[in-house]
């Protein structure tokens, strides 16, 4: 097993208020096997045996599908790979001798609560603007009642594997929520059972996303390309459609 | 201390519409002026707070994380069983019954369990209401497929997500009643304390994970939905910030601890690379339909896989269990790859591991068909070790994964605390020794959905509950004990990180108190996490404080909790002289290996009473005994 | 629901009437280039072009006002795009590279509100030049008529306005190559197999309309005017 060297320069914040800056730091005996997030957690052992702060970052379920990780790895959210969260990024994707810059999702929608920790609660506001059917427990019909067609089950069901870790929002230029609102005004827009709400979703759902400060979307497609579940930026198309028909 | 389990009369089939008539109801403007708090958002959490809302109860919801959507419900692959007998099959409630109860050894109770099955069918309306995209069948209706332990086909499935799926339904309906006001959500909130006033439940410690404070919460009753504790063993496949800290304050403030040692190990997930490894990632059990479990027969084996000629291959799971062979049951599959490893025949750098060969799979089918079959696995598998399955063999070993036990809980699901609820994996009820695939999703949401908002209703309206605020001294007590623990921790200053720490205790567990466990074994881990426990506390290097976002923080103190919760499971394991589902005792084996059941000994539930912690762990057992009415109890085998 | 107005001034909104008017651009652009062409033509052909359309009266009014209104919109809604996405992200990342793939991003995308601003520029100067410029008077159909050929042919014979124009139009180009694509997909095209054909179709309709417009600049330019090949002088 070969060992690496690996340079990082890593964003530091102390909180929201206090301005960042990058710190550099080696580190030695990396393994190829380690994921990323095992790379920071050596680093951070390292950090406080010296007495210093660790380095904070988000994460939980470390095999990409809770969301909770999102760091810009070398100007790319999540690191280099397609379809791929910055838990299941492995080193060996890295040389020895290489420098990594690690920087949070930047976005003003996303505050930093703490070196890569950011606040990313504007997505469960769009969310609670309208992301749902509003079905009360006990109140649901059999469910074999209503048949969905095989390919819109299959299609509500890809918009429906959105993680919600705002990687699309950390590589849009314009730091545009357009991707994950589309994905859900989509995927429940697509199915008979979110038909009775569905111009009120959308409204309500694209109006959240401006006012939590989030910018327009310019058909970039960069969310695509980063997205760990690869969303397709026809989710946005779809909302659009939606939202001109639930104006007129 | 008597544990009732206020199981109600009468015949099975009738026992929970019954005690649902029988309930006491409120008002839905009374309703208003109670609050109710749920602790976690994963399926148990989401589905009760948004059912409670919807029935007009002020809720408060607390996350660890920083929106409830990421709760470790999201991580469950493979599906969701219902008794809706769509396939025609010869489904049932009863039969989804028997099967859940037989899968767990006869070691649950039979009333819980049939409930469960009985409203595992409104699970599935209530999903496919909510917009839960299940896989269908080219009619537009919905599909089934078939999983362990079962004869026929009653998992709803979304591909291999369908535990994220499901929580999005319930993370949905509850940011519905966010939006309507009578849902308050408290996201990076961590329960550190139950309070208790005149014995009841009536409030939670919180420490606001971002800013440091700590807050006092009020309420007429507490729902607990905070996961299983496999965390305890530091590798696992649970997420990183699951925890057993709330339920085990709870336990140190009365709430009774059932069957801690009901572990569940999965035989099939990626080895252990290296000492930084941080989890463990599974990888669907369908894998041993079509590949064979092998090692080499030579302890110095130093040849590549392929290199190695059949007569030197020891496919121990055909050999020992001909007619099962590879597909032998969770537990046993477990049990042997371990033997086989500390015989010093296992694989991989660490010696951890053992092959899943598909080479003859592919010979005899193609390369085509395996991919078709298991392509996204296969996909994972080289994905995360850089090894290419098709051309060598996988190496797998086995990982915890779920624990069966939990805090103590009636047939309300409530502790023996009242006004205390505990819901999904965080209590002990329906799973018995071992779970079924396909059924710790059912759980959760049948708790969340469809029990707890009878039961807590029922609780409100038939106690007195007098208005409390968090000025009253049990809440400053109980904030006080919270904020010490931490001081303590921070004021070590030691030389050993908490995950050293952390990994040390793991590593106790898996080989005392894992697959397999023995009094010599057991004895020796009691002693050692005492040993290890007495030393955290001495040397343990907290970073930073407590008044900022601080993770090494957090870990310490739920690290402090895992210490003393390990030496329950140790003893339990201990006190149990039998071997049961997942609890497989050395001692207690027939001549040919199997687990061997004590029924007229051991048909109980072990329910520890905390009584402090004094260099060891001091504890008194109490025993809720398993009265098998309907169900006849048999020994497994699988020979 | 929100009323019209409030609609079109919502993100979704914006960006369909960014499309929708950028789509109406296109479409003007593609006439503008067929009148040029005239150039090629009978020695009257691009002056008849131009006593037709003065010809209109007020129905050029119409479309002169029709068209200011459309460009206006759409410059007004890609710069305050362009500004929110400053408040958006106020702190610029360290490093930043798209991930490829299916990204659409590249010079063309990333220098939209760049390209626009000069188009916007280049619009105003064009029409000072061309159709406020100082013209002789031609006699077409026995009606005196703005010689707006000849106007062109000297204007072209400086260097500074023909490589001006000429950078301009490949800014055009680069500004289309995204934008066509892009207006189909704001306008709620979803199919991945048409984007991917219409992002092509896209590119190949920006790179002919940017060398359809350099051409007449650089061609007069360097074939001196009235004696170059394809230039029919009176």
């Amino acid at each position: 097993m070969s060992l690496m060297t690996i340079n990082l320069k890593v964003w530091r914040q102390k909180n929201t208020e206090t301005p960042g800056k990058f710190e550099d730091y080696k580190l030695d005996g990396v393994s190829e096997h380690m994921s990323f997030l095992e790379m920071l957690d050596v680093l951070n052992e390292n950090l406080i045996k010296e007495g210093k702060d660790p380095v904070e970052f988000d994460y939980d379920c470390r095999e990409g599908i809770c969301g909770s990780c999102n760091m810009v790895i070398n100007g790319r959210a999540h690191g280099p790979k397609h379809k791929t969260a910055a838990c299941q990024l492995h080193m060996r994707t890295y040389n020895d001798g290489d420098t990594i810059v690690i920087e949070p999702p930047r976005a003003a929608a996303f505050p930093i609560i703490k070196d890569l920790v950011v606040d990313r609660s504007a997505f469960d506001r769009i969310i609670e603007a309208g992301g749902y059917i509003s079905v009360k427990t006990g109140a649901a019909p059999e469910a074999n009642l209503i048949p969905v067609p095989q390919d819109t089950s299959n299609e509500a069901f890809d918009y429906a594997t959105c993680i919600g870790c705002g990687g699309c929002v950390a590589a849009c230029p314009n730091s545009s929520a357009a991707l994950f609102t589309g994905a859900k005004i989509a995927h429940l827009n697509s199915l008979p059972q979110g038909q009775p709400e569905r111009d009120k979703r959308t409204v309500a759902m694209v109006d959240q996303m401006a006012k939590e400060g989030f910018g327009d979307c310019s058909n970039y497609a960069e969310c695509e390309a980063v997205c760990p579940v690869g969303i397709s930026i026809s989710s946005i198309a779809a909302m659009r459609r939606d939202y001109i028909k639930a104006i007129f | 201390m008597k544990l009732d389990p206020k199981i109600p009369s009468g015949p099975l089939a009738e026992k929970w519409t019954k005690h649902r008539n029988d309930i006491h109801l409120l008002s839905p403007n009374n309703k208003r002026k109670h609050k109710v708090i749920v602790v976690g958002t994963g399926l148990a959490g989401a589905s009760a707070a948004a059912s409670l809302s919807e029935l007009g109860y002020s809720v408060e919801v607390f996350s660890i994380l920083d929106s409830p959507r990421r709760a470790h419900s999201i991580a469950a692959q493979g599906g969701i069983n219902a008794a809706k007998n769509y396939q025609n099959d010869g489904d049932s409630v009863w039969r989804l019954f028997y099967d859940t109860i037989k899968g767990g050894d006869y070691r649950s109770r039979e009333a819980n369990v049939y409930r469960l099955a009985e409203v595992s069918n409104y699970i599935i309306d209530q999903a496919v209401a909510q917009g839960v995209p299940f896989g269908r069948e080219y009619g537009g209706l919905l599909d089934n497929r078939s999983f362990g332990g079962a004869q026929v086909s009653r998992t709803f499935y979304s591909r291999g997500q369908t535990g994220q799926q499901l929580l999005l339904g319930a993370y949905q309906a509850m940011m519905k009643e966010v939006h309507s006001g009578r849902v308050k959500m408290y996201n990076r909130h961590e329960m550190l304390d139950l309070v208790l006033v005149d014995g009841k439940a009536r409030g939670i410690i919180t420490r606001d994970l971002v800013k440091g404070t700590v807050h006092r919460f009020e309420a007429d009753a507490v729902i607990l939905c905070t996961g299983g504790y496999g965390n305890v063993f530091y590798l696992s496949t649970n997420a990183k910030n699951s925890n057993a800290t709330a339920a085990w304050r709870c336990h140190k403030r009365g709430a009774v601890f059932a069957n801690p040692c009901f572990v569940q190990i999965h035989p099939t997930c990626i080895p252990v690379s290296g000492d930084y490894q941080s989890k463990l990632t599974l990888m669907s059990e369908s894998l041993r339909n079509d590949g064979r479990v092998w090692v080499p027969r030579n302890k110095d084996e130093k040849r590549h896989p392929n290199d190695i000629p059949e007569e030197d291959r020891y496919y121990y799971l055909e050999e020992r269990y001909p007619s099962f062979g590879n597909l032998v049951p969770r537990d046993v599959a477990s049990r042997s790859a371990k033997m086989v490893c500390d015989e010093g025949l296992g694989v991989g750098d660490t010696g951890l591991a053992v092959y899943l060969d598909f080479r003859d799979a592919i010979k005899r089918d193609s390369k085509e068909v395996i991919e078709a079959k298991y392509g996204n696995l296969f996909d994972m598998y080289q994905n995360i070790t850089d090894d290419n399955p098709y051309e060598m063999p996988m190496r797998i070993f086995p990982a915890v994964h779920y624990t069966m036990g939990g805090l103590w809980v009636d047939y309300n699901l409530m502790s023996n605390i009242p006004g205390l609820f505990v819901a999904g994996e965080a209590n002990f009820s329906d799973h018995g020794a071992n779970r079924l695939g396909a059924s710790a999703l059912m759980q959760g949401l049948s708790d969340g959905y469809f029990i707890v908002p009878y039961t807590v209703g029922n609780y409100i309206a038939d106690v007195d509950l007098p208005k409390v605020n968090t000025e009253h001294e049990a809440f400053a007590e109980a904030e006080d004990s919270s904020k010490k623990i931490m001081d303590k921790l921070l004021a070590v200053k030691g030389n050993k990180t908490v995950i050293e720490f952390h990994r040390e205790l793991g590593k106790i567990m898996w080989d005392k108190v894992g697959i397999s466990r023995s009094k010599e074994g057991l004895e020796s881990a009691i002693e050692e996490i005492r040993a290890l426990r007495d030393e955290f506390w001495e040397n343990v290097n907290v970073p930073g404080d407590a008044n900022y976002y601080n993770k090494y923080l957090e870990f310490a103190y739920r690290v402090a909790d895992y210490f003393e919760l390990a030496e329950l499971m140790a003893i339990d394991a201990l006190d149990r002289g039998e071997s049961c589902g997942c609890h497989l005792r050395d001692e207690y084996q027939t001549e040919e290996g199997e687990a061997l059941r004590n029924d007229k000994e051991y048909a109980f539930v072990s329910a520890y009473e905390f009584l402090g912690v004094n260099g060891k762990l001091e504890t008194k057992l109490h025993k809720e005994k398993l009265e098998f009415e309907f169900v006849e109890l048999k020994q497994r085998s699988y020979k | 629901m929100p009323s019209l107005i409030e609609a079109f001034q919502s993100q979704v909104g914006r960006k369909v009437l960014t499309g929708l008017t950028g789509f109406l651009l296109v479409f003007f652009i593609i006439f503008h280039l067929a009148g040029n062409l005239a150039i090629f033509g009978e020695p009257d052909a691009m002056n008849s072009y131009s006593q037709f359309l003065h010809d209109l009266g007020p129905l050029l009014w119409v479309a002169r006002i029709g068209l200011l209104l459309i460009f206006v919109i759409h410059a007004y809604i890609g710069i305050s795009i362009w500004i929110n996405k400053r408040k958006a992200r106020p702190q610029q990342y360290k490093v930043y590279s798209s991930k490829g793939g299916p990204s659409r991003q590249g010079l063309s995308s990333r220098s939209m509100a760049f390209t626009g601003v000069v188009l916007l520029i280049f619009v105003v100067a064009h029409i000072n030049t061309f159709a406020l410029g100082d013209m002789d008077t031609v006699l077409i159909d026995g009606r005196e008529t703005h010689d707006v050929k000849t106007l062109v042919l000297d204007t072209f014979q400086n260097p500074i306005y023909a490589f001006g124009y000429t950078i301009v139009m490949i800014l055009l180009g680069a500004h289309l190559g995204h934008g066509i694509w892009s207006a189909f997909t704001s306008l709620t095209l979803r199919s991945k197999k048409a984007s991917a054909t219409i992002y092509t179709i896209g590119v190949v309709v920006a790179v002919l309309l940017a060398v359809g417009f350099l051409f007449i600049p650089l061609y007069i330019y360097f074939g001196g005017g009235c004696d170059a090949a394809l230039i029919h002088c009176n």
